[in-house]
């Protein structure tokens, strides 16, 4: 009997012990597991991360290759991957790279990664300090000084040696070739030549779109006459007013600050211009843009911190005016685009001597124009040049209100996005 | 006089049982209190960091290049923009910690909520932290002082977190166990991990 009841007696406490050992192996297991659990949910994530990094690889060998690759790991890394490319349209193009990992007793579990590309990415011209389409016959020569990137479509001519302070290109070559002959030219920042042509656009058609009325824009169906006003010495409370002749009646009277304003000033005929910037502004001409007078920033961004920022659009030219307050030094602070003409001086040829031109910002123009006329270093007539760049300018998505752009081939990265787990109820 | 003998060797016998029932009862409860603290602050841990590691390897996610991603940066606390639900909306994103107040009611003097905010929308509790530090590395691998200033907000490349978990009931140590400077409490769940996180997104 006593046997029997130390035998029951022993079975019961093995029974509780091994029941408490076995929650307590439990717990530990889980702790074990939970930890487990998230490095291989890492392992996974490491996966997908580098099956983009394959397709990545891939891809910027040959930026044709749309379509999937696979890999199957073998050894210590277990695992898969499969990595997709594919066109989304509208120059979109996105990579997919979904990882496979085996979890014991759990199944597979994935994880993705996808990356977005752009197959096209939009620069302003404002990024050039200079650019042609065609440089014409004219020679950079001995005191030229650039500030800013130098680009043309056509031959950039050098006699003597011009200091470009940023790099320089051209779709062609230069005349005659850099090193060679009276091509003495200092490039501080290198130069390529043959590059692609920078295609000029075709129209005006985003500044024209952005001159609507319902866009938030200005247009004038005749010939304008625009006196740009800073008000106040406070930042940001300039005024456009518009004349429909020289020294008329104020037509209309734009508040720069407004916020239903998009920053374009549109004119169907010849617009004239002067004054002082306070704000952001583009004023466009479907024909000639005339600079009447200086036009300034109310703050020189080369002094000061400055916010002001003034594009002068012209389908065909953009003008220094020849009249009396031009005829002792011009200064523009603008960004100055010509679709098919060029910036040039009017009678650049006969109106004697003018002083200096000075002009900060950008020029970009098709065919480079003339502000006057030399006998050997010596100006004859017209004006002199002294053109800066605007540094502010150099990031090729700053520009003046719709100022024109243009776009280059590049599968440049937009987006990046990685999956994730959520336990938590957020 | 036997049966007093047997009466005397039974009390003797069965006072051992019990001494080392209850020790073991003891020694049970003791284990199953660690083993169960370490099981929830594993969960906590990852669960939490599971989180944070995907959210902010999304950061900028959708933002235009030029945008600025990084909106506040500072050792307990960043906001940023992202798309979060991939809907073509930017989203503002918060993480911040609370204050070691807000709960008095654990042992655990150092633990804190910490807290993600979207948008204007409620401020939801993420997990409980004792510890919860951010650093800024610029791409130059320069460290960027706390709280980053807004003009250098744009030159976050990394974002470093360094995150702890500790169980939030204790276990008292003995007066001997404790040195000077010591918590009096042990924490024996106490998990600590260290990333550095770069949302290819500051990379554009």
């Amino acid at each position: 009997m006593t046997g029997k009841a130390a035998l029951v007696f022993v079975a019961g406490f093995s029974f509780i012990i091994g029941y408490i050992s076995m929650n307590l192996n439990n717990l530990a297991t889980q702790a074990t597991s939970n930890m487990a659990l998230y490095n291989q949910t890492t392992a996974s994530h490491g996966i997908a991360t580098t099956a983009a990094n394959v397709g990545l690889a891939k891809f910027y060998q040959d930026t044709s290759w749309r379509g999937s690759i696979s890999q199957t790991m073998t050894g210590v890394n277990k695992g898969s991957f499969t990595a997709t490319m594919a066109d989304l349209g509208g120059n979109k193009l996105r990579l997919q790279s979904v990882s496979t990992y085996a979890v014991p007793g759990a199944g597979n579990i994935h994880d993705t990664v996808e990356v977005y590309f752009d197959s096209r990415k939009r620069n302003s011209f404002s990024m050039y300090a200079w650019m042609t389409d065609f440089e014409g016959n004219v020679f950079w020569v001995t005191g030229d000084t650039v500030w800013g990137r130098v680009h043309s479509n056509g031959n950039l001519h050098v006699n003597g040696k011009p200091v470009f302070m940023e790099k320089a290109t051209t779709s062609k070559g230069f005349d005659p070739k850099a090193g060679t002959g009276t091509n003495k030219a200092i490039f501080k920042k290198g130069y390529e030549t043959g590059i692609a042509q920078i295609v000029f656009p075709t129209d005006l058609n985003e500044i024209i779109t952005a001159s609507a009325v319902a866009s938030g824009g200005k247009r004038y169906a005749g010939e304008i006459w625009v006196t740009l006003d800073p008000n106040t010495s406070a930042n940001n409370d300039g005024t456009a007013y518009v004349r429909s002749t020289k020294t008329g009646p104020i037509i209309d009277s734009i508040d720069l600050n407004n916020a239903g304003f998009d920053g374009v000033l549109l004119g169907d005929q010849k617009v004239h211009v002067q004054g002082t910037l306070d704000g952001n502004l583009s004023v466009a001409s479907l024909t000639d843009v005339y600079v009447e007078d200086d036009v300034l920033y109310e703050r020189n961004p080369q002094l000061v911190t400055s916010d002001d920022m003034l594009g002068l659009v012209a389908n065909n030219n953009v003008v220094v005016a020849h009249n009396v307050a031009n005829n002792n030094n011009v200064e523009i602070q603008a960004s100055i685009f010509t679709r098919t003409g060029s910036f040039t001086a009017e009678n650049y040829n006969t109106r004697g001597l003018c002083g200096t031109l000075r002009v900060l910002g950008s020029i970009v123009q098709k065919t480079r124009g003339a502000v006057g006329t030399f006998s050997g270093s010596n100006l004859t007539s017209g004006l002199s040049k002294r053109y800066r760049f605007d540094d502010r300018l150099s990031d090729p998505t700053v520009r003046p209100p719709y100022y024109p752009g243009f776009y280059v081939r590049t599968y440049a990265i937009t987006n990046w996005w990685e999956s994730y787990r959520i336990r938590l109820s957020l | 006089m036997a049966v007093i003998l047997d009466i005397i060797f039974s009390l003797v016998f069965g006072g051992a049982l019990l001494v080392i029932v209850l020790t073991a009862n003891d020694i049970a409860n003791e284990n199953y209190s660690l083993y169960n603290g370490d099981v929830v602050v594993q969960e906590m841990l990852v669960s939490t960091a599971e989180l944070v590691e995907g959210e902010l390897r999304n950061m900028g996610f959708g933002v235009p290049e030029k945008k600025q991603t990084v909106l506040e940066a500072d050792t307990g606390r960043i906001k940023y923009l992202t798309d979060l639900d991939r809907n073509g909306t930017i989203d503002t994103i918060t993480y911040y910690v609370g204050d070691t107040t807000e709960l008095l009611q654990t042992q655990n003097e150092l633990d804190r909520y910490l807290r993600r905010k979207v948008n204007a929308g409620m401020t939801a509790k993420v997990g409980v932290v004792t510890q919860w530090r951010l650093r800024y590395i610029t791409a130059s691998g320069e460290v960027l002082p706390t709280p980053v200033e807004l003009d250098r907000l744009t030159e976050i490349h990394i974002v470093e977190l360094t995150m702890e978990v500790q169980n939030p009931y204790a276990q008292l140590r003995r007066t001997g166990e404790v040195e000077d400077g010591q918590r009096g409490a042990l924490y024996s769940s106490s998990f600590w991990q260290q990333t550095r996180l770069a949302s290819q997104n500051l990379r554009r």
